[in-house]
């Protein structure tokens, strides 16, 4: 009799707590597991998104997508972009995180300072990147002092790096917060003895500091990797993909097949590929850079 | 305070680093009220002038404050409606325990790093199906639930005491009141969390709404000065230009200052998002 009891209660339980998540299981549903299905569907379709009908090709748009030049031109554009970010954003954040734990006071201040430029919407800096670094812009005029001049957005070997500078400045911040986290868990005993041990400030950085800190790089590389696939705001704003293709992205590619020659089958197959790529590249440079450290 | 030179000369380089980060930001301020000619001639501008505000206020057809308002209301809704069925998601996951819960919130951990890529054409086509081209509903219903919400819910609601519940219980309590009269007062730490990052990632929100919308008076802003500023009609004015970054910008950068403390837990706390 009692069990009964328990297993009612039980079952009532159940049937309120599913009640509870009926909302999230239907919208998952429709707004999730239906799209992702019939986006795979799509990929093996040629659809111009008016007509009615559609036609089956199977495989040919991952021919044609693994065929196409431009898919090359956007991963050596990304591995570009990859490479610049890393550098840039590494050094920047983790120099202001290493500034930031050595003072005494003010430290708040600054952690918010240096985040105001993470909470920025994409279009606005783009707009503002756009105007100060242009040509005959703020930024040329006082390089023209010292007689230089750079085509920050208009020199295709250049462009990405300087698409890559903006990104930097945004993350400049939200990265000295990881980093300041994992110099925080970084027990002080460690460089006591170090330093006992008679490693100069050089060697306890280099040896003990980088080294435990590898879960931050790990971060920052795999989301270097997915920023670059799905950079859209920025290039779109500041270059439209220009000079040349020198800074075209996936999602840029993406949204110019669909939304402009209305290719939906070729739109859909790159997402996919997209996704893999960014995979295989997620998991190289996991297998490169991960270690296990243990402190 | 700055007891060893070292000490001040860190401050100097730090001081350096913020002039940096802030520079765009004071540069477009000043700019939105300079006279065009000093944009891109001048830092500290000679006069001061209205007239971009102006110009981006009286727009017949692309009115900078519709579009602002527009931004307001495709950003609060999903604000509200992840919080109310989060909250309920979550309590089921965590705290009932529902029968297969752990496969649940395995799938949301999925969910959240599952690539976003692959939803953008087909939802946009669910989308249209739907009737949904150019409506706030278009914009604003894939945003209705987030996974990252239910994910940070059910890590806050692990750590209050079942003896809590329990006692709630024993005095009466409804599953549905001991929710919202218990653990969401609990969490309001969490719950402004999820509030302000849904609210600065739909603010910011540029791609989805570009596609899904194209009216004019139902755009945000971010998609109405992505527009003016690469059309041929508006693409050498300047001033404007930097008039809608600031007023895309400020909303924004207040809201942050205002609730920094819980801006700064939410990035340590959740680490990468979305």
């Amino acid at each position: 009799m009692r069990k009964i009891i328990k297993v009612n209660r039980q079952l009532q339980k159940n049937i309120i707590g599913y009640i509870f998540s009926t909302p999230y299981f239907l919208f998952t549903i429709a707004i999730w597991l239906y799209p992702f299905i019939w986006g795979l569907i799509i990929s093996f379709k040629r659809w111009n998104l008016i007509s009615p009908t559609s036609t089956w090709v199977g495989l040919g748009n991952y021919l044609e997508v693994l065929q196409d030049p431009i898919l090359w031109v956007i991963i050596r554009n990304s591995v570009y972009f990859m490479i610049v970010f890393v550098g840039l954003t590494t050094i920047t954040s983790l120099g202001v995180a290493l500034l930031i734990n050595q003072i005494p006071k003010f430290k708040s201040f600054f952690v918010i300072g240096f985040l105001l430029s993470f909470v920025s919407s994409g279009v606005a800096y783009s707009v503002v990147f756009n105007i100060l670094f242009a040509s005959d812009g703020l930024i040329n005029n006082i390089l023209n002092i010292f007689g230089v001049k750079v085509g920050w957005f208009t020199n295709p070997s250049i462009a990405m790096a300087s698409i890559a500078l903006v990104v930097s400045w945004k993350f400049t911040g939200y990265y000295a917060l990881f980093f300041l986290s994992g110099l925080n868990n970084i027990p002080k005993a460690i460089y006591e003895a170090a330093r006992i041990d008679g490693a100069n400030p050089w060697q306890s950085f280099f040896k003990i500091t980088v080294p435990l800190l590898n879960p931050t790089f790990v971060m920052i590389i795999v989301f270097a990797t997915i920023t670059s696939f799905n950079l859209f705001a920025e290039p779109y704003m500041i270059t439209g993909g220009g000079p040349m293709n020198a800074t075209k992205t996936m999602m840029l590619e993406i949204y110019n097949r669909v939304f402009e020659f209305l290719q939906v089958g070729y739109g859909s197959t790159l997402a996919i590929v997209s996704a893999i790529i960014t995979f295989i590249f997620v998991c190289i440079f996991k297998k490169l850079v991960e270690r296990d450290v243990y402190v | 305070m700055f007891k060893s030179k070292k000490n001040l000369i860190i401050y100097i380089v730090l001081s350096i680093g913020l002039f940096f980060t802030s520079f765009p930001y004071l540069w477009m301020v000043l700019s939105s009220f300079k006279v065009s000619a000093e944009i891109v001639t001048r830092f500290i501008p000679t006069k001061l002038t209205f007239d971009n505000y102006i110009f981006v206020f009286s727009g017949q057809q692309r009115n900078f404050l519709v579009g602002l308002l527009n931004s307001f209301i495709i950003s609060i809704i999903p604000v509200i409606s992840t919080i109310f069925f989060s909250l309920l998601t979550a309590y089921a996951f965590r705290r009932i325990k529902i029968w297969g819960y752990r496969f649940f919130e395995n799938f949301v951990i999925y969910q959240i790093l599952f690539p976003q890529v692959l939803f953008l054409v087909p939802l946009f086509l669910v989308m249209r199906n739907l009737g949904q081209v150019n409506t706030y509903g278009g914009m604003t219903i894939r945003y209705l639930i987030s996974p990252w919400a239910i994910f940070i819910y059910s890590q806050f609601f692990k750590t209050v005491p079942e003896a809590l519940l329990e006692s709630a219980r024993i005095d009466g309590a409804s599953e549905l009141q001991i929710i919202f009269r218990i653990m969401l007062p609990l969490s309001a730490t969490t719950t402004a969390i999820v509030a302000l990052f849904t609210f600065m990632a739909r603010w910011s929100e540029f791609l989805w709404p570009m596609i899904i919308c194209k009216d004019y008076a139902k755009m945000p802003l971010t998609v109405l000065l992505a527009l003016f500023t690469k059309g041929d009609l508006f693409g050498a004015y300047f001033g404007p230009q930097i008039a809608g970054a600031t007023l895309l910008s400020l909303p924004i950068i207040i809201l942050f200052i205002v609730f920094r403390k819980y801006f700064e837990k939410g990035i340590t706390f959740t680490g990468l998002k979305g």
